[in-house]
């Protein structure tokens, strides 16, 4: 009861704040209304979509301070769970993404406990290889369709069991219920003991200890919960584009997306991986088809993208939103 | 049964002996202050007790309990406080959060982690404070920060390394009298890190003295004070002679 209490609370947010995630809410609901095309509505599915990734790191990443580089292989994970459940035995939807997120949660205690040995940028590129290696593994495997990858068998549309649609409404308001249940996920995680431990254990890592926690632990756990997060967003992936390979769901391109969009917007703070997705998101999809198509301008649109990377984390390394708090700061 | 045995504890970090051979007892609800010279190995028997050292051999036993090499999460649940002599100052939480995180050592509910911290906030004093970051306070409210949020996870010995350090002597003084309630209503037993000797003499009811890794006395102040071997190696002669 508490626990949903606190996921629902919102109240020591500023004024301004809880009315912006109204007007954000309200826009999102009739925004498939605005008679916007099929890309536009893509692009907001995937923004909704890599804001719950964003979300999902953020809880090690961002609170725990952690910097995890590998959380593709999770969205393989849940991606190809859903897939080869459909594909080989007929299973819906929504029995297979729970397995797929507990098989995420199951792997991710596994590596997990010996990835938490390691600190610091020895954690972070030992993240990168678990995730390479799983690339791999799942390039080379003949019987999960090995490089080229499986086409899921395409039902009647409107199908509720399978979360099959032909039109991006559908899918938009689907991923849009689970971006809302990782947003107030993450408004009580941010408020639970295993939020405040996390923070303390960025913060001062020695007297985290010294307060009775034990931090590897509590990273573990950290890394499992994000690693959750991202299978369902997989699930997600999946059944959105019917078709998966090992280079669209498992390439470290994707881990540093996710990273990147939470670390720009501003990791750990609730708004962060959604403002960095917001921006992003349309960015990469944008550019990339205005500029990409365009002779001689092909590159153009990563060299963006670089420099207002750059240009914010010199400004402000918490991000977008740590600019936006300076400024409130500086006003009150 | 003393409540902190510390018996025959070597820590040697490959050629330099931190701590040779110390052995020790305190008894509940003393104030044991350790006092020595720069790099005598305090802080490093510190570490060995709590456990962010393994000792190289020798025990430590807590409460009729061996604890040596435990992890200092697991002396922390055993009843052992800590605090540090430099504190890592950052701004990413505040001090009613860092006081909350001790908390939350005891208790898994959010709602009896905020009282008990406002609680202790409030016995130390810091109840002004209490929405400010640690990078925006003095250092002697930083110092309190971290008394209480190890005060939080409410310890039965809390081990202060130089918890005077870098304050005036007013705010010593408050100190002072700080560690003496938390002693008294408390019922906490102090073992204390000190170089302030303003600090350590009046409070302290045993005083153990290392010199180059090795235990040279202990007893009481007043015999301290007048050891031979603990003025030339610290006080110097000119503290002996104001005494």
């Amino acid at each position: 009861m508490e626990t949903l209490r606190d996921a629902f609370d919102f109240s020591d947010f500023s004024r301004a704040e809880r009315i912006g995630l109204g007007l954000f809410t309200l826009f999102l609901f009739i925004f498939p209304w605005l008679g916007f095309g099929s890309f536009v509505k893509t692009v907001m599915i995937y923004f909704l979509l890599f804001s719950l990734f964003g979300m999902g790191w953020n809880t090690i990443g961002g609170y725990g301070g952690q910097v995890e580089l590998g959380k593709a292989q999770y969205v393989g994970i849940g991606a190809y769970t859903v897939a080869l459940m459909m594909v080989w035995w007929k299973i819906p939807f929504w029995v297979s993404m729970p397995i797929g997120v507990l098989i995420a949660l199951g792997y991710s205690f596994m590596i997990g406990y010996p990835l938490f040995r390691l600190k610091g940028h020895y954690f972070a590129i030992a993240t990168i290889c678990t995730s390479l290696v799983l690339q791999d593994i799942f390039i080379n495997w003949k019987l999960v369709g090995a490089a080229k990858g499986i086409e899921l068998p395409i039902h009647d549309h409107p199908d509720f069991l399978y979360m099959q649609f032909k039109s991006d409404t559908y899918y938009f308001y689907f991923i849009m219920a689970l971006f809302y249940a990782g947003l107030f996920y993450m408004n009580w995680f941010r408020k639970s003991k295993l939020g405040y431990q996390l923070r303390i254990i960025k913060d001062d890592e020695e007297a985290a200890e010294s307060l009775g926690i034990d931090a590897r632990w509590c990273k573990i756990k950290a890394y499992s919960i994000a690693s959750a997060f991202v299978a369902v967003g997989g699930g997600f992936l999946a059944v959105f584009n019917l078709y998966i390979d090992p280079y669209s769901v498992m390439d470290l391109d994707l881990s540093i997306k996710i990273a990147l969009m939470a670390m720009l917007g501003g990791a750990a703070s609730m708004w962060g991986p959604i403002i960095g997705a917001a921006f992003l998101i349309p960015l990469d999809r944008f550019l990339g088809s205005w500029l990409g198509g365009h002779k001689g301008l092909i590159g153009v649109d990563f060299m963006i993208y670089a420099a207002m990377i750059m240009i914010v984390s010199a400004y402000q390394p918490r991000g977008i939103w740590g600019i936006i708090e300076q400024f409130r700061r500086r006003g009150a | 049964m003393a409540f902190l045995q510390v018996i025959d504890l070597v820590k040697d970090f490959g050629g330099v002996v931190a701590n040779n051979h110390i052995s020790f007892d305190i008894d509940q609800g003393e104030i044991i202050g350790l006092i020595g010279p720069n790099g005598a190995g305090k802080t490093t028997l510190f570490n060995c007790i709590v456990g962010y050292h393994k000792p190289d051999s020798g025990k430590v036993v807590f409460k009729g309990k061996e604890i040596t090499g435990l992890k200092p999460f697991m002396t922390n649940r055993e009843g052992i406080g800590r605090t540090f002599q430099i504190m890592k100052v950052t701004a990413g939480m505040t001090v009613l959060e860092n006081v909350l995180v001790g908390a939350f050592c005891r208790t898994d509910n959010r709602h009896l982690a905020k009282v008990e911290a406002s609680a202790i906030l409030g016995f130390l004093g810091l109840d002004e404070v209490r929405e400010y970051h640690l990078n925006e306070l003095p250092i002697a409210s930083q110092k309190k920060v971290g008394l209480a949020r190890a005060l939080a996870t409410q310890p039965e010995l809390l081990m202060l390394d130089e918890v005077a350090s870098g304050l005036n002597p007013k705010e010593t003084e408050e100190m002072v009298a700080l560690l003496k309630r938390i002693h008294q209503e408390k019922k906490i037993t102090l073992f204390l890190i000190e170089h302030v000797m303003e600090v350590v003499m009046p409070i302290s009811q045993k005083v153990i003295v290392l010199d180059g890794g090795e235990k040279i006395a202990d007893g009481l102040p007043k015999e301290i004070v007048k050891n031979e071997r603990v003025i030339k190696a610290y006080l110097g002669e000119k503290y002996a002679k104001g005494l």
